[in-house]
């Protein structure tokens, strides 16, 4: 039995007013969620501190700009938080930021971490007018346990909707009741302390709706999309890349600060170009084009989340995502590994055993 | 109409074939079919996918070449052959010491302008179609707004050589620099009369520049001052592939990239506490503002942070119009002249008076 923060608003508006809240009452100092910006009405991450400010943020609106857990980490890679601030993000951010916490990339120290079930977003380059018009078929579809039409790829294929780490969870996904109350899971002795007084809590065994089900959707279509790939041709595949690095960038977990191929190590010597050229008469400028996707992979792959951001940055509509999700699924799952899941499990190659995966070394 | 693009490559072949170059660097197929690069080509029998006008610009072409002589001349003589824009980023690169343009021919085609990657990569077919028609009518609305509005589509003056194709049946070979002509009297190869050509790209060229200045006055109107600016810029998310893409911005490590761009928590919550919020990333104005003060005397207009925007900002856009502006400032023409210095490194204390306040 777990117990469950209700709130007599609709889950949208209930989220809202607990964050504002946290804030007006001084148990937070900030707030970290997707707020609305300019004539547009962009939906972008913000850190609030003033209550007013409240009314312009979106904390569950089905976009991701960029994965949080990238935020997190530059916001406390110098020093963590030195008070309470209340953070708002879907379940892959959150596995993102514990990912890069294992690498030593920044703090959660004095996070309150607020995470949901997620329905999956839409695409990046969705206006946010558009996905306004779909948000009644988006919350419909949710509600009803259904993966959304339209959400990206990666999230009509993954299986981690419910978060692993957050001290708050906000139940959406096969929860009929969120047009009109805000169910709240406090998982851990933070979020019920945070969530004292703030309304009516009660323990309750499980979450509404069918969980197994909507994971079975999910599986599907993430089958479905890996086969659809099929083997992955080197060529076929990356040919077109125009070596922006975009996806490494906007990778939570691709943290160095220099990439290894942004590095003079990776710059050419003009003979290098001319030996290649002496040897195959015709050589790609710039090289190391299918090099770095398949460095990138290799050192991302066991900590992938499956967030979908290099997919959806891709100036050439590279299928990175599904890429990822074929590989660094394979990879995860030799690995025995969830990245994620737990800030003390160990990093795959930081717990690797001399005597492990013998058979690929023969 | 646009002289048949194969006349380009038979000049390239004949080139290689003759042994009066190396290699050539320009754009062909990718092995899938579905997209362009620039290749470096030694064998003449290796150019038959080689094309110097592609649909799409996907490497900026003085990125290419860059990308090839950044750490010094080679051996081997290179005739690399680009649109417009890509000359005047070589040549910029040049006066910075970017490129290496001692081993290298560098050879203009004019441009009728390229469309956007979104597009290519949306619909193929439908793309191929809009550009033969371009190809046919030498203007289309499919082209990169950048490319509608582009006034420099033609020589540009940086170049070696410069292949006249608009309006055209063949292509017309138009030496430039010095090095161009002294390779015409030594190959030789006879020039011919380029008057009605000329008259063309001159016609050309001033209803483009009518096209540009109703349009940027247009843009103008919706960008300037901070709201605007702002708002232009709110979808932003800060990846910097503008930056990462573009030709002019060298930079090994950009400012916003380094640790110099990263502060404790606490510098944070304080300025999110100045206005009750703080967007995240921060600093993200801030990046716009001064990659723009760093490269807007040298922007060509290329289009490719456009391009390469997940967002559809329309950045080349307002570089373009900004550029244009600081540009006129200083009397500067970017890759018109590669012996002209870039205005910042030739700037005097008793000059632009107008932009001091008291």
């Amino acid at each position: 039995m777990s117990p469950v923060l209700k709130l007599n608003h609709s889950t949208d508006e209930g989220v809202r007013e607990l964050l504002k809240s946290l804030l007006v009452s001084g148990r937070v100092k900030g707030v970290l969620c997707l707020s609305k910006m300019g004539r547009e009405n962009a939906v972008i991450y913000s850190l609030i501190t003033q209550p007013d400010v409240m009314d312009k943020t979106v904390p569950l609106f089905p976009v991701m700009p960029q994965n949080a857990g990238g935020i997190l980490s530059h916001l406390t890679m110098c020093s963590p938080s030195p008070s309470p601030i209340a953070v708002v993000v879907k379940p892959c951010e959150l596995r993102a930021f514990i990912e890069l916490l294992k690498l030593k990339q920044g703090s959660e120290e004095n996070f309150l971490l607020i995470s949901s079930t997620c329905g999956g977003v839409y695409p990046l380059k969705m206006d946010a007018s558009e996905v306004e018009e779909k948000l009644p078929q988006y919350w419909e579809a949710v509600k009803q346990g259904k993966i959304p039409p339209g959400v990206r790829s990666a999230c009509m294929a993954c299986e981690n909707f419910i978060p692993y780490t957050s001290d708050m969870t906000i139940s959406l996904v096969g929860n009929s009741a969120i047009a009109e109350q805000s169910h709240i899971w406090l998982n851990t002795s933070r979020g019920e302390q945070f969530a004292s007084d703030m309304g009516e809590v009660s323990s309750q065994e499980q979450f509404a709706g069918d969980m197994e089900a909507f994971r079975h959707h999910r599986q599907e279509q993430k089958d479905k999309l890996v086969t659809e790939l099929g083997q992955i041709d080197l060529e076929k595949v990356w040919g077109r890349c125009i070596g922006c690095h975009l996806c490494s960038k906007v990778c939570p977990v691709c943290y160095c600060h220099l990439c290894y191929f942004d590095s003079p190590v990776s710059e050419h010597e003009i003979s290098d170009y001319e030996t290649e050229v002496d040897r195959k008469k015709r050589v790609r400028v710039p090289l190391d084009i299918i090099f770095y996707h398949l460095v990138r992979l290799f050192h991302v792959a066991t900590s992938c989340v499956g967030c979908g951001m290099c997919g959806e940055v891709c100036p050439v509509n590279i299928p990175l995502a599904v890429i990822s999700l074929k590989v660094g699924g394979a990879v995860q799952e030799v690995c025995d590994y969830l990245p994620g899941r737990d800030v003390g499990e160990e990093l795959p190659l930081t717990s690797f055993k001399v005597e492990e995966f013998a058979a690929v070394g023969e | 109409m646009i002289a048949d693009q194969q006349g380009v490559v038979d000049l390239v072949k004949q080139m290689l074939l003759k042994g009066r170059v190396d290699a050539v660097l320009m754009p062909a197929k990718v092995p899938a079919g579905d997209s362009f690069a620039y290749h470096l080509i030694a064998d003449a029998s290796l150019l038959g996918d080689a094309l110097p006008l592609p649909p799409i610009m996907p490497v900026q072409g003085a990125r290419a070449l860059s990308n090839v002589t950044r750490r010094g001349r080679g051996s081997k003589r290179i005739a690399a052959v680009m649109r417009p824009c890509e000359v005047r980023a070589t040549v910029e690169l040049y006066k910075i010491g970017q490129v290496d343009l001692d081993n290298v021919l560098l050879i203009g085609v004019d441009c009728p302008g390229a469309l956007p990657l979104s597009d290519w990569f949306g619909d193929q077919r439908r793309a191929e179609d809009t550009f033969q028609q371009l190809l046919r009518d030498g203007d289309s609305e499919g082209v990169r707004p950048v490319c509608r509005i582009c006034d420099h589509f033609s020589i540009t003056g940086g170049e070696d050589w410069h292949v006249g194709m608009l309006g055209r049946k063949d292509i017309l070979v138009i030496p430039q620099s010095p090095k161009g002509k002294n390779l015409f009297l030594e190959w030789g190869i006879s020039s011919e009369d380029i008057s009605s050509w000329k008259q063309k790209v001159d016609e050309l060229t001033e209803e483009r520049k009518q096209r540009r200045s109703q349009y940027l006055e247009d843009l103008r109107s919706q960008v300037t001052g901070q709201d605007g600016l702002m708002d232009t810029f709110s979808k932003c998310i800060n990846c910097h592939n503008c930056m990462r893409v573009c030709p002019i911005c060298y930079c090994r490590q950009c400012f916003f990239d380094s640790d110099n761009s990263r502060f404790e928590f606490e510098d944070y919550l304080g300025r999110a506490q100045g206005q009750g919020m703080l967007r995240l990333p921060p600093d993200t104005m801030l990046f716009h503002l001064g990659r723009m003060l760093h490269m807007s005397l040298s922007c060509v207009s290329c289009g490719a942070c456009e391009d390469a925007c997940p967002m559809t900002i329309p950045v080349a856009q307002v570089f373009s119009l900004v550029g244009e502006q600081n540009q006129r400032k200083f009397n500067y023409l970017p890759g018109e002249n590669r012996e002209e210095s870039p205005p910042l490194r030739v700037y005097q204390e008793d000059e632009l008076h107008e932009v001091e306040r008291p």
